[in-house]
């Protein structure tokens, strides 16, 4: 090899170095690992006219996340927290939740959705784990024709996953409407759906948007 | 492993490790760039309508290592009962670092291209990834022992130290990386004047760049940090006097004070306690298990320190590559290593401010 070719070569070779450490970090960005699991599940809520007015979460933080937001919390009876004991944490929750956009994301008719501060939160202590429940108030109740809902924390520190039992719910709203929910079709939500076969095809490992579990309600 | 990195490898050795990590390289290159072309933006919602099909190997890690960290907390709950299931949560935690450090931050880019920049050793490179990783865990470890086992307080105010202790540390990467291209800018700029093809100044601008390094040395004689740049100077100097690009010879790099040089890059990177390290300790700490708790935390950082070394290792044959192959035998190659060390200083500078910024999310804290 002349040296020409052998430089040309080297600098290629670097600048491929280069783009793939700078494309990496930037790719990595989107591709964070969950730290929190969720189980949810959420009611959509209608007025008798039939505009949906907001939604109700229960999030069910997984137990390693629930010890740790319990840490420093004092108890009257050991290892029992009522509402009020918590009512301080659940605040903090939903102030917190505020920076996401309660990784809660709506659209009528294909028009973004805004929505207020939550109303009616608390947290409930089960079986070592903690629950958060909260009413996520549209800013203007809208009637739709299609309404599209999708829960998901674009960087994936959270990783959302539906109750498998009645995961979402209508309430109040007219008979005709349909709702239809679809989870995210990554394994990683579900690890345990997670095998060589599915590996292989890459369908269980994709990041970003995939994440979202999206509920759509058609109202004719 | 002293005795392994400080030994001179055989040849076709040497020739067959770079080629694996050039293929290796080159496979994660194609792996980002489809990730980049396929994945959402990092700063807003959704890319509408897309459907991204993530490319295996990265997307199968990440997924392995949160079924790794999942069955953590049921693995500290049996160990209350069973001793026994401790070495299953040590095991775990091994396995979760290795895998986990696969994913955004601890350090990695940040070390490799500081290894890069530097015309560090693979030995040195080993170090550095082992004691970065070491300082996270202990990191982690005072953070939890301080706030949530003393002082029994809530998550909300160790999330809040949690956040200080990332910003200090995205500011120091930001620092380091600046001295880095004040640094090696310098040694690109008078590589380049070295360049000049009028034979009747070269001369001058040999004679320039001499003066330059004395002013220097002598300008920043009692900062421990000066012997990176006494070491780039030396090295710089032969370049310019023989026209070669030797590389580092051993004996330069063991020269005083030499370790630590890296003591600045080891605390930028390892300031910054994995969050998932703190929620392990907690809920160890919760079951009465602290130091079950503080063993994994220790054994992640081992294996995270195994893939950040790994990675580093990675970018320093490659660098080693590219300076065989540019061609040692004119100022070119030289120069065209200036700009290479010159570049990766740029890259550190740019990870420090984008972390600091937001531009760049690495593991995020988050606190609610």
């Amino acid at each position: 090899m002349g040296i020409l070719t052998r430089r040309l070569v080297g600098m290629v070779l670097l600048a491929a170095a280069l783009a793939s450490g700078v494309l990496g970090i930037g790719s990595r960005a989107a591709q964070a690992h969950p730290h929190v699991w969720i189980t949810a599940t959420s009611e959509l809520l209608y007025t008798e006219d039939g505009a949906i007015t907001g939604v109700r979460h229960a999030w069910t933080f997984d137990d390693m996340f629930s010890t740790y937001a319990l840490q420093g919390i004092e108890s009257k009876t050991k290892g029992v927290y009522s509402h009020e004991e918590l009512a301080a944490l659940a605040q903090t929750n939903v102030e917190s939740l505020k920076e996401f956009g309660y990784f809660t994301f709506a659209k009528a008719d294909g028009k973004k959705q805004k929505f207020l501060e939550p109303t009616d939160y608390f947290l409930e202590y089960r079986d070592g784990l903690l629950t958060l429940h909260f009413t996520l108030p549209l800013k203007t109740p809208v009637k739709s024709r299609e309404l599209a809902l999708e829960v998901f924390d674009p960087t994936f520190f959270v990783d959302f996953k539906y109750a498998d039992k009645d995961p979402v719910k209508l309430v109040g709203a007219p008979a005709a409407c349909q709702a239809s929910f679809q989870r995210p079709n990554d394994g990683t939500a579900s690890a345990q759906t997670l095998g060589e076969q599915n590996f292989m095809s890459g369908e269980n490992s994709n990041f970003g948007a995939m994440f979202a579990n999206k509920i759509a309600v058609a109202c004719p | 492993m002293k005795r392994v990195f400080g030994r001179v490898a055989p040849r076709g050795f040497a020739r067959g490790l770079m080629f694996c990590a050039l293929a290796l390289a080159t496979v994660l290159m194609l792996d980002a760039v489809v990730h980049v072309l396929l994945a959402q933006t990092p700063f807003g919602g959704a890319r509408p309508g897309a459907e991204p099909q993530a490319s295996g190997i990265v997307g199968w890690l990440l997924a392995k290592q949160s079924e790794f960290y999942r069955e953590m907390s049921a693995t500290i709950r049996s160990a209350k009962s069973d001793g026994s299931a401790v070495w299953t949560l040590l095991a775990i935690s091994f396995a979760y670092g290795i895998f986990h450090a696969a994913g955004p931050g601890h350090g990695k880019a940040v070390i490799s291209s500081y290894l890069v920049a530097n015309q560090e050793t693979a030995r040195r490179g080993v170090v550095l990834s082992f004691a970065s990783a070491l300082m996270q865990s202990l990191v982690a470890v005072l953070v939890v022992g301080i706030f949530a086992w003393l002082l029994n307080a809530t998550a909300k105010t160790m999330c809040g130290a949690e956040r200080v202790i990332e910003i200090a540390s995205y500011a120091l990467i930001a620092a380091f990386g600046a001295r880095l291209v004040w640094v090696k800018g310098g040694g690109f700029m008078r590589a380049l004047q070295a360049q000049q093809p009028i034979p009747a100044t070269a001369m001058a601008t040999h004679s320039h760049a001499h003066e330059h390094q004395h002013a220097h040395k002598h300008g920043h004689d009692p900062d421990h940090h000066d012997h990176g740049q006494h070491h780039h100077d030396h090295h710089h100097e032969h370049d310019e006097h023989g026209g070669h690009s030797h590389g580092p010879v051993p004996s330069e790099l063991a020269g005083p004070g030499g370790w630590r040089r890296g003591f600045g890059a080891i605390v930028a990177v390892g300031l910054r306690p994995c969050s998932g390290a703190i929620l392990v300790l907690v809920f160890a700490l919760a079951q009465g298990l602290f130091w079950a708790g503080v063993a994994a935390t220790f054994v992640m950082g081992l294996g995270t320190a195994i893939t950040v070394t790994a990675i580093a290792l990675m970018a320093l044959s490659a660098k080693d590559l590219a300076r065989r192959l540019s061609g040692a035998r004119d100022g070119g190659g030289a120069l065209f290593m200036r700009g290479v060390e010159f570049g990766a200083a740029g890259l550190v500078l740019l990870f420090g401010v984008g972390l600091l910024f937001g531009y760049l999310a690495a593991e995020r804290v988050t606190c609610f």
